[in-house]
């Protein structure tokens, strides 16, 4: 019983970093705090449904992320880039309103019923792990995760595009004077977070239902996730995730009765002890 | 002598505050040119109109004979015009090597790489892996001189090098400045500490009130002269 949840904890959470980590990446070169994510999520596990029943669950893996890439693309040259100077509350409302507009472009489009992606057939069966059944599509979902964070680490750490994005997140203007054009390199890190978002909405079709309101559950963990793991940085969303996974699952089975309360509490207990969160202020 | 930085008549603002007035000044390929003055007669202004910090509205700057329109921060440094910024600018969450890649950003080869940097100022390659802001003051300046060098510029500009540092590390980067200009990079200096303009510097500009007050060649008379109206 147990152990099966801790399993289920840790696909929320491979879920939670594959959100969270487009969500980090915004925030860390444009310090927008994207109410808007949670609706790109939403978008990418619609087209997600659409292209996937045309074509197949790999190809939506592929092309809803270059589909809403683009769209981070134009969100932050018409949006985040002309506002940049503006005080956040303008830009927080911007993607507050953009939340509206998703959401009712997602009813008009696809409807109010939930839909449903099927796993791809590869990944449909049950295996048993550890002496659990479980879905293969669950386990596949981690792996995704892994991938994701395993990608963004060495993206980061490792070429030189990604340290001109760490230099970024902190000393803008010291980063553009060595000769980085730092709105076209924000633009791309936009398009990479939305992209992300997107990427998060196609792996949890086949898990999580669709429906218009799906994208708030998800949008406040990821919240608590970045702001937990330390505004910005990503390895500290990748553990705050990992360990929201954990709290929501076994939270659901020795409280269940606080169980919506669990992610608050972890938060508060977090930031008094590292009021800026586990990684500081740091990409 | 071709011409690496040319500013006419340049008009600056900062807002609604207009902070020079017609600046001109010229600095030719090989150059070492001193800017002297007060603190706020808009020294630090020059380098942000270049930068495209402070708002360009009047007059002209051109990198190499060619009109910046519209300057940028990461427009010089293609152009090949590296700036020390005042405060050195290093990047927290960087380490010591990973600040001077950043010099690259630019995409300017030649004579500079790593290795040479560290040849240069040995202490930065015992020192490569820490963050960059763990060094002391003295050893920030000379990541911010190295990161600059990396861009492989024609002109580097200095804002303040020696602000805060003990004289034995002024003494230090004197001999580094004269090093780096030996080899053919201009120099333009922004200081307030006389000798170290007459040490380096070949020419001086004076600056009152955002604008140019005095200029040439500089010597031990000259600069005696200076200390007491421009400076003091």
């Amino acid at each position: 019983m147990l152990s099966i949840n801790i399993f289920n904890g840790l696909v929320y959470g491979a879920l939670l970093v594959v959100m969270s980590s487009g969500l980090a990446l915004i925030y860390g070169l444009r310090r927008v705090v994207n109410f808007a994510h949670g609706s790109l999520y939403m978008l990418g596990a619609y087209l997600g449904y659409t292209v996937a029943s045309h074509t197949n669950f790999w190809v939506a893996q592929v092309a809803v992320p270059l589909l809403m890439g683009l769209l981070g693309l134009a969100l932050d040259r018409f949006a985040f880039r002309p506002l940049q100077d503006r005080d956040p509350l303008t830009v927080i409302l911007v993607t507050f309103g953009l939340l509206l507009v998703l959401e009712d472009l997602v009813q008009t489009v696809w409807g109010k019923s939930n839909l449903s992606v099927p796993a791809p057939d590869l990944l449909s069966a049950s295996v048993d792990l550890f002496g659990m059944s479980v879905p293969a599509y669950r386990i596949a979902v981690i792996f995704f995760g892994l991938v994701v964070a395993g990608a963004l680490t060495l993206w980061l750490r490792y070429s030189k595009m990604g340290l001109f994005v760490r230099a970024a997140s902190t000393e803008p203007t010291i980063t553009s004077m060595q000769g980085v054009n730092v709105d076209r390199l924000s633009g791309l890190v936009v398009a990479v977070g939305t992209a992300l978002a997107g990427l998060a909405g196609i792996i949890a079709a086949p898990f999580l239902s669709l429906s218009p309101s799906m994208s708030s559950d998800v949008i406040i963990d990821s919240f608590v996730v970045v702001v937990t793991g330390g505004l910005g940085s990503l390895s500290g969303a990748f553990a705050a995730a990992l360990l929201l996974g954990q709290v929501q699952a076994v939270g659901a089975v020795y409280l269940p009765e606080f169980a919506t309360v669990l992610p608050y509490v972890l938060m508060m207990a977090v930031l008094l002890w590292r009021p800026a969160g586990f990684a500081g202020n740091r990409v | 002598m071709s011409t690496l930085l040319k500013f006419e008549r340049v008009n600056a603002f900062y807002g609604a505050a207009h902070i020079l007035h017609d600046m001109s000044l010229e600095i030719a390929a090989g150059e070492r040119v001193a800017l002297i003055g007060r603190n706020g007669v808009g020294k630090t202004t020059c380098v942000n109109t270049l930068l495209g910090v402070a708002s360009l509205r009047g007059g002209s700057i051109a990198i190499g004979g060619s009109g910046l329109k519209k300057p940028r921060p990461y427009v010089a440094a293609g152009l090949g015009v590296a700036v020390v910024p005042q405060g050195r600018g290093i990047v927290a969450n960087l380490s010591v090597e990973e600040n001077l890649i950043l010099g690259t950003a630019a995409g300017r080869k030649g004579h500079w790489t790593v290795p040479r940097i560290y040849e240069l100022f040995p202490i930065l390659r015992e020192r490569a892996h820490t963050p960059g802001t763990a060094l002391s003051g003295g050893q920030q300046q000379m990541l911010a001189i190295g990161r600059a060098l990396m861009s492989n510029p024609a002109l580097v500009i200095l804002d303040e090098p020696t602000e805060g540092l003990a004289p034995v590390i002024v003494d230090q980067l004197a001999t580094i400045f004269n090093q780096v200009a030996d080899l053919g990079t201009a120099l333009l200096l922004i200081e307030q500490n006389l000798s170290l303009v007459e040490r380096v510097a070949h020419r001086y500009y004076a600056m009152a009130k955002g604008a140019v007050i005095g200029q040439g060649p500089v010597n031990a008379a000259v600069m005696h002269e200076l200390k007491e109206h421009v400076v003091a």
